[in-house]
């Protein structure tokens, strides 16, 4: 019933330009900027995305933005950091000391950082926004650094992108019912109507301005990591990618180094934006040309589009990335090569080497296969499948 | 008003709960109580639910409608977590009733309209949670079965066919065994490895029949069809019967929309992958699959599959040969070549993210705000109201708050639904980020949650 009265206010909504939540996911990977070193550091590279981060929130009053870093031991907030936001908002309730009682030490910190900043006379006359995220931002990344120690490190040489990619869809789901609580729109229609939306466009190639209404989200990615550390991760990135096709969630990628798998394959299917730099140094300029339009405006402009699409899978016994294999009919797990006794590793059901292809008999073929079927539980025995079928 | 609406939400639900949970397990103890409460529709007809109002100590209602809010969101998120085999290749035939009995108007704006409407969002429904399964549709009138769109994996083929009936008014009487003879032969070529169902969305109360529909029932079984009707206007023994003995003596998948919410939920419960049943599964089998990138070419050239010049198209993984559109068969070598998008869509439901649980007021000091969106929680009231507030509706946190057990992190109700129905991850163990455990140890559980459900797969 609610919902009913809600879309009544939507459609009859007048059409001014909703503002737009940018997500970036920084991928902070020790190892990955250690060899950038040369032609982009770290604080040249973040220097670059604050300049952004202002160009994005100078496009409307309205704007929102939201940074994760992805490390490798943890997906942590930048901006905002909710931890924070709370210690302020509970200082100014009561600004007697009870506050830090919750709080852990970087509370504490918090407080020094802001009287030593001040001290330093930042620029009073900044624009209050651009102070906020910037001070944020740095203070959090020096921090999330500072607490990385070698044991973490060494650990892994991986990112955590996908649960950088659920935090900031969770923000982003936030970030939306708040929109949509002030805004009188409502956000569960607009989800729920997101599988026959999406019919929509591609049934009818003119959009009719679905996702035009309410809050804009775009996530944008600033990979540095390659990708097949990352493969023990493939089902959850993938989650994250389907969510966000599902909720008109575009993914850009700006790619520093490396090779990104599964991150071509969230631009491709989010209709996001991929961009491997060839020159890391030129980072600001490819920031604002390629990546700082919003939906909005991006149907309007001839997008850099990554044609070739890698669209290979891990598999789940190596975590190796492959383009051939071997695929449960049960559960559709995928294997480099066929598991050992023929038992399917994660649901465990007995698998036999069927006859893929199913072409009129190739008579070595039949062979091998009445060889398999007797002992059965030496099928795995033989590495390579059977062989090529003939022509 | 509103909170009566409310309330057969909740009932419906619940219903739907039942569904999902339990198409699994066929066993005896639980059947007679699935039962009585698959008839649950007059339940909340005879429950008072302003009796289910209490005031507030503020002497308003809000509190107690928010609570029942929330409980409403949380049943319709507490569904059986445990990692099922299902049938992901399916093969499904969609029946419609397009009999004279569907022009009845106790659905809006008819039922013939709407079972027209919904089936156009099972389609695209069903092929966002099955990729690579094949649908077809049929539609049962004049004592006829008529094709209305055949097998196939193309959503927008169905949807234009579905949506060229509206112009088709309902008419004469249905007949049920027509339609299954029809839907037999349709999945009479469908490989042993997929699962093979028949939907029917039947309106009348009557079938008019050429034969014998007992014999059409034990071909059904020995062709290991599986039969799920969803009725419009009141329960039908034969339905009943049809629906038990093609599923194991499981007649939970018959099922009769209350209203027009219900036979959604209905509906698409449908397109949530099967259980499959040990005893009635076929030869499984090792596919070999290929998972080719797409390239684009300067120059066009042929494509293996249809002889067109294109400029773009996949290369098969084997042989590298070009085909234009995926999935497919290489033309060539015969390796299935397929998008790895298309098989990881359904991994969730292989690997379902378990339920998370309520947090007591004693253990939610520990969080001051959600984790993953950093809304503030309720602050922790004083030792002696801990248990003072009555107890609410079955899996609602009294503290707001909720805990993943892996993790031990605390979320807020809105993250819950959002990381259970859309995302399927959980921020906390996906981020590393483990409460309570020195750092050393947090990469961890990451990497080990995935290795963790296979060990609890049920491998029965």
């Amino acid at each position: 019933m609610n919902a009913v009265d809600a879309t009544e206010h939507y459609e009859a909504r007048a059409d001014d330009p909703s503002p737009s939540l940018l997500t970036i996911i920084l991928d902070t990977n020790p190892h990955a900027w250690a060899t950038l070193e040369d032609s982009l550091p770290l604080a040249t590279a973040v220097a670059n995305l604050l300049v952004f981060i202002d160009a994005h929130l100078a496009c409307n009053y309205a704007n929102e933005v939201a940074v994760v870093a992805s490390h490798t031991h943890k997906a942590a907030w930048l901006y905002p950091s909710h931890e924070q936001q709370q210690q302020q908002e509970q200082q100014q309730q009561q600004p007697h000391q009870n506050a830090p009682k919750h709080i852990r030490t970087d509370g504490d910190g918090d407080v020094a950082m802001k009287g030593e900043t001040q001290g330093k006379a930042q620029p009073v006359n900044k624009y209050r926004p651009f102070r906020l995220v910037e001070e944020q931002v740095t203070r959090n990344l020096r921090h999330l650094l500072e607490s990385t120690d070698l044991a973490d490190v060494k650990a892994s040489s991986s990112t955590m992108m996908a649960g950088a990619l659920t935090l900031a869809l969770s923000h982003i789901n936030r970030r939306g019912i708040a929109w949509a609580d002030a805004h009188g729109g409502d956000l569960d229609t607009a989800q729920e109507g997101a599988s026959s939306t999406r019919l929509k466009d591609s049934a009818t190639s003119t959009s009719t301005s679905s996702t035009g209404e309410g809050l804009q989200s775009r996530i944008l990615v600033l990979s540095v990591s390659s990708s097949t550390d990352s493969a023990h991760q493939y089902i959850p990135i993938m989650n994250a990618i389907f969510a966000c096709q599902r909720l008109h969630i575009p993914i850009d990628i700006c790619k520093l180094r490396g090779d990104a798998v599964f991150l071509q394959q969230a631009a491709d299917a989010t209709r996001g934006i991929y961009m491997a730099l060839a020159h890391p140094s030129g980072l600001l300029q490819y920031l604002l040309m390629a990546f700082l339009p919003d939906q909005r405006s991006r149907r309007h402009l001839v997008l850099p589009t990554r044609v070739d699409v890698d669209f290979r899978a891990a598999c789940f016994c190596h975590r190796r990335v492959v383009d051939i294999g071997f695929v449960c009919s049960i559960c559709l797990s995928i294997f480099c090569e066929p598991p050992e006794n023929g038992d399917c590793l994660t649901c465990g059901t007995r698998l036999d080497l069927a006859d893929y292809g199913t072409k009129p008999a190739v008579l070595a073929r039949k062979k091998k296969k009445k060889k398999l079927r007797p002992n059965g539980a030496a099928a795995a025995d033989t590495p390579t499948p059977v062989g090529t079928p003939g022509p | 008003m509103s909170s009566d609406e409310e309330y057969i939400g909740e009932g419906t639900g619940d219903e739907e709960d039942i569904n999902v949970g339990r198409v699994g397990r066929a066993g005896d103890a639980s059947s007679r109580s699935r039962r009585k409460k698959q008839r649950g529709g007059a339940e909340w007809e005879v429950s008072r639910t302003w009796e289910t109002l209490v005031e507030g100590a503020d002497g308003t209602i809000s509190s107690t409608v928010g609570s029942l809010l929330e409980a409403g969101k949380r049943k319709r998120l507490l569904r059986d977590t445990t990692p099922l085999q299902r049938g992901i290749i399916r093969h499904l035939i969609l029946i419609l009733d397009l009999s004279q009995s569907m022009s009845e108007k106790d659905l809006r704006p008819t039922r013939y309209l709407l079972s027209l409407r919904y089936a156009k969002e099972f389609v695209v429904e069903f092929f966002e949670q099955n990729p690579i399964s094949q649908l077809g549709v049929l539609g049962l009138r004049d004592g006829l079965a008529i094709r209305i769109s055949n097998m196939s994996g193309n959503p927008t083929e169905h949807i234009t066919a579905i949506e060229a009936l509206r112009n088709q008014d309902p008419k004469g009487l249905p007949s049920l065994q027509n339609g299954l003879e029809m839907a037999r032969g349709a999945l009479f070529h469908t490989p042993s490895h997929g699962t093979r169902e028949v939907l029917i969305i039947f309106g009348s109360l009557l079938s008019s029949d050429p034969g014998d529909i007992h014999q059409t029932i034990s071909t059904l079984i020995s062709d290991k069809i599986r039969v799920g009707i969803i009725g419009l206007a009141a329960q039908v023994a034969i339905c009943r019967e049809l629906c038990a003995k093609t599923n194991g003596g499981d007649d939970t998948v018959y099922g009769v929309a209350l209203n027009e919410q219900h036979l959604h939920e209905l509906m698409m419960d449908v397109t949530t992958p099967p259980a499959t049943f040990q005893q009635k599964q076929s030869t499984s089998s090792l596919l070999m699959m290929g998972f080719p990138s797409h390239t684009v070419e300067a120059h066009p050239s042929l494509c293996a599959c249809h002889s067109k010049p294109s400029c773009g198209g996949y290369l098969c993984s084997r042989c590298s040969s070009k085909i234009c559109s995926l999935p497919a068969e290489c033309p060539a070598c015969g390796l299935t070549l397929i998008l790895s998008t298309h098989l990881a869509r359904s991994y969730h439901h292989l690997f379902p993210l378990i339920n998370w649980v309520e947090v007591p007021w004693e253990h939610a000091s520990r969080s001051a705000s959600c984790f993953a969106c950093g809304v503030n929680f309720p602050p922790v009231p004083s030792r002696d109201q801990w248990h003072s507030a009555e107890s609410q509706a079955r899996g609602v946190s009294m503290s707001s708050r909720y805990e993943c057990t892996v993790c031990k992190n605390h979320f807020c109700i809105d993250c819950d639904l959002f990381a259970h129905e859309v995302v399927h991850n959980c921020p906390g163990c996906q981020s590393g980020t483990i409460h309570q455990i020195p750092s050393a140890e947090t990469v961890e559980p990451c990497t080990s949650k995935d290795r963790q459900y296979p060990d609890q797969m049920d491998t029965t």
